[in-house]
């Protein structure tokens, strides 16, 4: 059979960071894959070089924009490695509760996403509607809906003020409420099943070789999480349990993803309440030679710093990894074999930039004419799902729990 | 594995010869080895002790590119670090991305940045740097000057 090869990416306006994939198919079945980075190198570690310690962390805050708090923490913690500084206890709990208000709103971000993608959009928008009060309660309390700038070497910037903690509370009742019937419909859908059970399954010997992070790792039923295994902030004054999934496949990344919305919530819940009136930030004066290395559990997995300083204002190097990193090159251990329909979705469940695959466009690999658009490649994955719904010929949960609300609104 | 930590597994049998070992804290301990013994390192490190490569970090110093391999071990809650040091103007070292896809990207993003050739890679492409970027010119090396040349 002739083989074509189909590119995604490199750009798209909406991206945090461009990629080229290369898919080699064979028909429907893609046969291998190869992908190229580096599209939107912007050089951070070299410009933090010219940055002051104390400048660096609004510098990382913007690799990213939807885990933005992930960076600086991991920065702060390499630089508290380095210089053995030891932080509040206050601003180690607030510290939590701001990685923990990021992972709701990334991981709910991305369940929205992926079911547009399918062709829920129903889920779509339903995520998103509970994505909405976590942002204005960041907005409340760290005076932005992203970018915290909560993060400073020694402690946080901003204190949580006392009478903002039943705004958080309660805000924390409606996230968990729909975290709960959300999480329902979508275990118990019949078409989220066909779709994405036995999908783009990574096996544990695979996600160990890879060496992949979050809910990728955690998802093939591996608990690693740095939350435990380093402890940072103050994870290790709380009580809360690391979600594993078994199968590897989508299905189990989307189960850890949504079940660690219920730990999240426990988290956050459980710092503002052990949180005591006190300092939120340690003097420090000098940064001394040496070197540190720091990380942070962010929603997408573990993000890696390496400080080193020569006694000056500003680090000599600055080594930064992010999840995507290492999570990426796992699509070719679970990519190929799978069809196109699905591999969009697969490498949407790693949660990378996810507007990549609307730029899919199959080309003729002799000809180099484009044979299908990338719009007509999410149609693809749109209609696969209407086939499994007609089939079924039933309401699905999912159906069903839409209606309800619709009938409520109305 | 058995019960025995990381540390205590490196200590006991790393097969390379440790030129120093700095524990700053429990949590985090600096290996030095040479850098012909990193492979051996390394695939002790993955196969026996069960780490996983967080990173490879490349250092541009005056005496050379020093390189540090960071194993993450999440049952003993350590970072070890590997380090070793790489002679300028042609660095070299022995690819571990041959047996660890872990490190296959990074070992080609050290090469476009620092450019050390890693022997033995199973795919030693470009990865960061654009195709239309000049042969020979690393980036993140301290004597470059960017005025010298247009990308």
């Amino acid at each position: 059979m002739k083989k074509t090869v189909l590119p995604l990416g490199p750009f798209h306006p909406l991206l945090e960071e461009a990629e080229c994939y290369k898919l080699y198919v064979e028909g429907e079945t893609v046969v291998d894959i190869d992908m190229r980075i580096g599209y939107m190198h912007r050089g951070i570690e070299k410009l933090s070089q010219s940055k002051t310690f104390d400048q660096v962390p609004f510098n990382v805050e913007r690799i990213c924009g939807i885990c933005s708090t992930s960076h600086p923490i991991a920065y702060v913690n390499a630089v508290e490695d380095l210089a053995q500084i030891e932080i509040p206890e206050r601003a180690r709990h607030i510290r939590n509760i701001v990685c923990e208000l990021e992972r709701l709103e990334s991981h709910l971000l991305w369940a929205g996403l992926a079911g547009h993608f399918i062709g829920y959009d129903t889920v779509f928008m339903w995520a998103w509607k509970y994505r909405e009060p976590i942002l204005d309660i960041c907005e409340l309390v760290f005076g932005n809906r992203n970018h915290y700038a909560m993060m400073k070497i020694g402690g946080v910037r901003r204190d949580i003020k006392e009478e903002d903690y039943p705004a958080i509370n309660s805000m924390l009742d409606t996230v968990a409420a729909g975290a709960e019937l959300f999480t329902g419909a979508v275990m118990d859908d019949p078409v989220i099943h066909a779709r994405t059970k036995g999908v783009g399954i990574l096996t544990k010997e695979d996600a160990i070789a890879y060496g992949t992070v979050g809910p990728t790792v955690r998802g093939s039923d591996i608990a690693d999480d740095i939350r435990r295994d380093d402890p940072y902030a103050a994870y290790d004054m709380v009580d809360w349990n690391v979600v594993t999934y078994e199968g590897g496949d989508v299905f189990a990344k989307t189960a850890v993803r949504l079940l660690e919305l219920f730990e999240s919530v426990k988290i956050i819940r459980e710092s503002l309440a052990k949180m005591r009136p006190g300092p939120i930030e340690a003097e420090v004066r000098t940064i001394p030679r040496g070197e540190g290395v720091g990380h942070a559990e962010a929603p997408r997995g573990e993000v890696f710093h390496y400080v080193r300083s020569d006694g000056s204002s500003s680090p000599v190097r600055h080594k930064v990894r992010a999840p995507s990193y290492v999570n990426i090159p796992s699509f070719k251990a679970t990519c190929v074999g799978e069809t196109i329909a699905d591999v969009a979705l697969i490498t949407a469940a790693v949660d990378p930039c996810y507007c990549c695959t609307e730029r899919m466009a199959v080309v003729d690999r002799r000809t180099d004419d484009v044979l299908v658009t990338g719009e007509e490649l999410v149609r693809v994955s749109r209609e696969k799902t209407k086939r499994i719904k007609a089939d079924l010929g039933e309401q699905t949960p999912l159906d069903k729990l839409a209606h309800t609300l619709e009938r409520e609104r109305s | 594995m058995g019960n025995s930590t990381a540390l205590a597994m490196v200590k006991e049998g790393l097969p390379a010869k440790i030129i120093e070992i700095v524990e700053r804290s429990p949590r985090r301990v600096y290996v030095y080895i040479a850098p012909d013994e990193i492979l051996d390192a390394a695939r002790f490190m993955f196969e026996q002790c069960g780490g996983r490569l967080a990173t490879v970090s490349g250092i541009d110093t005056r005496s050379g590119i020093e390189l540090v391999y960071h194993w993450m071990f999440p049952k003993d809650h350590q970072f070890i670090m590997i380090k070793t040091k790489v002679k300028k103007p042609f660095p070299e070292i022995d690819s571990i991305g041959r047996f660890l896809p872990a490190a296959n990207w990074i070992e080609r993003e050290i090469h476009d940045l620092f450019g050390v050739t890693f022997r033995g890679h199973p795919d030693f492409r470009r990865l960061l740097l654009a195709d239309s970027w000049p042969e020979g010119v690393h980036p993140y090396l301290r004597d470059v000057r960017f005025e010298e040349f247009q990308p």
